[in-house]
């Protein structure tokens, strides 16, 4: 065991910090959910409003990775940055084979909605069961 | 596959200097992992809020806009990224060994936290004062899960923030404590990407319809 | 939706009353008065040898890797006696109870087991030997042999280590103590939906059921979390990846399928026990709730699962075929890449366990195609240890007969994994018997992996080899009962037996179900010669070498034998892949380290075992009901981290003069050894 040991506060995780990187992290975050909330504000159709806001979650998300996490490839973040690209097509295989999944189940086995007694209908929207695969489970 | 070469003068078969490991940098690499394991629990849950969020799960009950407000869900993100922010920057504090201005920013990104964890709770409370509960229909039940989850998540990181403060007070800066606020800081900011997704899915996606 | 739980409830004990304990069944009050018996032989023996001490300071507060590896294969070979026991009932109650001329007795109209009981026995089984036999004792090899492999002193996290045995053994011990106390789930060891929901289930099997699997579901996660770590930060000099055994990759493949897909398995498990327990809808009939969405999540962890237990075996393979052909592994890069394909197509093919629930052509097609995709990596495999085989100057020792007849098992659960994984013929067999065959061929080569393993490393943990003679003969019964149960389970599978029959109404299958019966017999034969090698070996006792089968190729073999609790006295440089086998060629492989350096080891702590201990009585205070217990085990638990957060123990140090005269006298070292105590460091360098 050699004598030394090394202060703590050198390693590289704590000297990546700045108050620079997060604040831009911050302010990052903020302004593009606040664009987000505005864009939801306006009516617009569901498909164009999804695109836009899983844009802005994307960038979001880049920017929280980078700037708060520090993940890049230098000696003391890339194994945490590999891990987590290798996890992210976990992530999008479970939600998309489930959502793909069960709503291709319910467009085959369900019956539409607006035919099952009990169930009343709170949205007064289109949602009938009886629509393609297309459909999106989020309503 | 590797090319076995020949031994020569200059083998070296011991290496005694190995065994200085970084400690820190392997503890925080555990935590990393273990939080893309909870990644995973919140990967589940939003896939159960997928199927569980159809007209069939609302039992003639509230759906997504009826228990979000988009607004009132971007100010607890602007609260969460705050507190983000705050206990971030105490560890900038920490780069220059400062013990005060590390309490400083845990104290403030407690506080901020605290207050999230309030909003979500009042929440919850309201509707299930109204009669819409978490036993009332599949799809409460899986909105309750996933805001309980978070804000469990939050309590936890508030109580580990309250240890830190006394484990700095007593031990200082020593390898283990900086280790823990390292962990921390991914813990906490992990909890506002996690929180960023919920306001896009269901506060924003949800609530469209 | 509230439903309210039958039988009575008191603040003190929960539901717990004296009804719990089946006095009236004697198959229970048997097996009570037989482990008991064996329980009290054992405590006996402690107390007159006065062991207690060495046990709790060796073994029961360790930290080192190699004796929570030798705990974790304990559990697992008691667990596997067990589940073994379970399915013999199984296959003498299908044998009795054909036809409706078929007799009964203890309660039971046909055979011996009543529904109900019998139900509980499959549920056990299944539970039992996939999550609590096999598990274990692959996490067990994992932990010991990993870090020797890469030449490391301990895991990453020595401490976890120790906490994901005990959570683990929690686990166990939940579901041995509801065979004595309650009952166990009867929902199969999927957890069959609604069956397993409060109004159907009101009693406390269920219970039983999902907090063993939730506590050792923790430990597993928690287990991956430290062979990931390990691999990644704690290689020694020179062991690049390319330099790593195939076994050390396997468990990092294995280990990422640990991490990413438990967490499902606690998801699907907690909304059922927010179900149960709190009253909401998730997988209810009713109110909106949907039992398709559990049948998905648990498959979704399901399926990676059986890739996470058949990975390991496919490792051992290719550490013995290796060392028994005395040439280098056939195709290690395709090895390693087949390593990571598995795990990775496996997590992206659940749904083809259940190609009926009627999602429709496009998925079955796709998940259809995915399944069939991972026979190729699998494949790549097998022919990569027969064109290692080839060739080679072969000795069938005992492992080495393990692994080919692991290779074999593999050849016919592959082959009619790739006809079940055709929905056309999915369909005719789904829920049939030719399933079970299936698997079954599937786990016994986790199961030959495992014995192959326990046989090859033996030497090398404790000094002395297992008996030859007997066991090969343990593995020719083994092997022989295993084709004798499980062929004609295919043909009677085709001709339509459904899974979970306590009564057979068609009589055409008695003679089958006598084959099978026939091979469970040779099992129980098996069962007597592991019992006798592991007698004969412990009484003779022929003590091995370091390179204990002579032909060994990797860092293991470099230790002494039985490899002392340092592992190496200085840490290793590597040179080449197969670093010994390297050595060897160039004549260096006698030469030993001229100085010693002090080592710096972790101390032994009990929290480990007192948090294994507070998570059963945590899982007992939920599962009755008793809320107090419940409630103070886990607070005490949180206390229990956070108090040893604050602890100043650093570890202590092993100087140079000590390890000098251990290295002398390695018997001293072993993990028998008792050690005596030294002074822990507590001073810690702040900034």
């Amino acid at each position: 065991m050699s004598a030394h040991h090394s202060d703590p506060l050198d390693n590289p995780e704590v000297q990546q910090g700045t108050t620079l990187r997060f604040a831009v992290a911050f302010l990052a975050s903020v302004l593009f959910m606040g664009a987000a909330l505005l864009v939801s504000q306006h009516k617009l159709p569901f498909l164009e409003f999804a695109e836009i806001v899983v844009g802005l979650t994307f960038l979001t998300l880049a920017a929280q990775a980078t700037l708060f996490f520090g993940l890049d490839i230098s000696r003391a973040q890339i194994w945490k940055s590999v891990s987590l690209i290798l996890t992210v097509p976990l992530f999008i295989i479970s939600v998309g084979l489930t959502v793909w999944a069960f709503s291709s189940l319910y467009s085959r086995t369900m019956l539409p909605a607006n035919e099952v007694p009990s169930m009343s209908m709170p949205m007064g929207s289109n949602a009938t069961m009886s629509m393609p695969a297309q459909q999106t489970l989020l309503q | 596959m590797a090319t076995i070469a020949k031994a020569g003068p200059n083998t070296r078969l011991w290496n005694a200097e190995a065994d200085e490991h970084d400690t820190i940098s392997t503890r925080t690499f555990g935590f990393w992992l273990y939080m893309l394991s909870d990644a995973l629990i919140f990967t589940s849950i939003f896939a159960s809020y997928a199927v569980l969020s159809t007209p069939m799960n609302l039992a003639g009950g509230p759906g997504p806009a009826q228990v979000t407000n988009a607004v009132e869900g971007f100010w607890q993100t602007l609260i969460i990224l705050g507190s983000v922010f705050a206990y971030s920057q105490a560890t900038v504090a920490l780069k220059n060994g400062s013990k005060a201005g590390v309490a400083a920013g845990i104290l403030v990104a407690m506080a901020l936290g605290v207050a999230f964890v309030s909003m979500g709770w009042h929440d919850l409370a309201a509707l299930t004062a109204q009669g819409n509960g978490y036993s009332r229909s599949a799809y409460l039940s899986i909105f309750f899960t996933l805001i309980a989850t978070h804000g469990l998540h939050m309590g936890i990181g508030i109580l580990w923030m309250l240890i830190m403060l006394v484990q700095i007070a007593r031990f200082g800066f020593t390898a283990d404590v900086v280790a823990r606020l390292l962990n921390l800081r991914m813990f906490w900011q992990f909890q506002a990407t996690i929180w960023v997704l919920v306001y896009v899915y269901v506060y924003l996606l949800g609530g469209a319809a | 939706m509230q439903v309210d739980l039958q039988g009575p409830w008191s603040p003190l004990f929960g539901r717990l009353t004296l009804d719990a304990i089946p006095y009236d069944n004697p198959i229970i009050v048997g097996t009570f008065l037989g482990a008991a018996t064996i329980g009290l032989i054992v405590v006996a023996a402690v107390l007159y040898y006065k062991k207690l001490p060495y046990l709790w300071r060796e073994w029961l507060t360790t930290v080192d890797h190699k004796k929570i590896g030798v705990m974790y294969i304990i559990l697992g070979l008691v667990m596997l006696f067990r589940g073994f026991v379970d399915g013999l009932m199984m296959r003498t109650q299908q044998v009795i109870a054909v036809g409706p001329d078929s007799p009964g007795v203890l309660g039971a109209q046909h055979g011996f087991l009543p529904p109900f009981h019998f139900d509980q026995v499959y549920s056990a089984h299944g539970t039992i030997m996939l999550i609590f036999a096999a598990t274990p004792i692959l996490a067990g090899l994992g932990n010991i042999i990993v870090p020797l492999q890469i030449g490391a002193r301990d895991m990453a996290y020595p401490y976890l280590n120790a906490v994901s045995l005990w959570l683990t053994t929690a686990g166990a011990a939940l579901i041995m103590l509801s065979l004595f106390v309650g009952q166990f789930s009867n929902a199969a060891w999927v957890g069959l939906m609604p069956l397993a929901e409060l109004p159907y289930n009101p009693g406390v099997g269920v219970d039983y059921w999902m907090w063993a699997i939730q506590l050792s579901s923790l430990g597993t996660t928690f287990n991956a979390i430290n062979i990931i770590a390990t691999i990644v930060k704690m290689r020694a000099p020179g062991m690049t990846w390319f330099r790593l055994p195939v076994f050390t990759w396997v468990n990092l493949s294995t280990s990422i399928i640990g991490l990413t897909a438990f967490p499902v398995l606690g998801v699907a498990l907690s909304l059922l026990t927010a179900d149960r327990y709190l009253g909401t809808d998730f997988f209810t009939v009713g109110h909106g709730g949907n039992f398709m969405l559990y049948i998905d999540l648990f498959w979704i962890w399901g399926h990676p699962e059986v890739y996470f237990l058949i990975l390991p075996p496919f490792g051992v393979f290719s550490e013995i075929v290796p060392t028994f052909s005395e040439k280098p592994l056939f195709g290690y890069l395709t090895m390693v890449a087949a390593s990571f394909a598995i795990a990775g197509i496996g997590w992206s093919v659940w749904a083809h366990h259940f190609f009926t629930m009627g999602m429709g052509p496009d998925l079955n097609g796709y998940f259809s195609s995915a399944t069939m995709l991972v026979g190729i990596p699998t494949g790549v495999k097998i022919f990569n240890w027969l064109f290692t085989m080839y060739r080679g100057r072969i000795t069938f020792t005992t492992p080495m007969l393990w692994a080919v007849a692991g290779i074999f098992l593999l050849l016919f659960g592959g082959f009619t994994g790739m006809m079940l994984s055709a929905p056309a013929i999915n369909y005719t067999v789904h829920d049939s018997v030719f399933v079970i065959a299936h698997f079954h061929c599937m786990v016994l080569v986790v199961a030959t992996g495992a014995f192959a393993a326990v046989a090859y490393w033996w030497p090398k943990v404790f000094g002395f080899k297992l008996d030859e003679h007997n066991g090969k003969l343990f593995f020719w019964t083994f092997v022989l009962g295993s084709v004798v149960v499980f062929v004609p389970m295919f043909g009677l599978g085709l001709e339509g037996e459904t899974r979970r029959l306590d009564y057979i109404f068609n009589p055409q299958w008695r003679p089958l179900l006598i084959a099978e019966e026939v091979g469970i017999v040779l099992y129980c034969i098996s069962i007597f010669y592991f019992l006798k090698m592991i007698y004969v070996s412990l009484r003779d006792r022929v003590p091995a070498g370091d390179d204990a089968w002579g032909t060994g190729r990797t860092l293991e073999w470099m230790t002494h034998t039985p490899v002392p609790f340092y592992n190496f006295a200085v840490t290793p440089q590597i040179n080449a892949l197969d670093e010994l086998a390297w050595r060897r060629e160039n004549g260096l492989d006698k030469v030993k380290p001229e100085t010693f350096v002090p080592i710096h080891m972790p101390s032994n702590t009990a929290v480990p075992v007192i948090i294994g201990v507070l998570a059963m009585a945590f899982g007992f205070g939920m599962i009755w009901r008793i809320w107090w217990m419940a409630g103070a085990a886990l607070l005490a638990i949180i206390v229990a981290v956070i108090a040893r957060s604050f602890d100043k123990n650093q570890g202590y140090i092993l100087t140079a003069e000590e390890i000098a005269k251990l290295e002398s006298k390695t018997e001293l070292a072993s993990v028998i050894a008792e050690q005596p105590k030294r002074a822990p460091l507590d001073h810690v360098e702040a900034h």
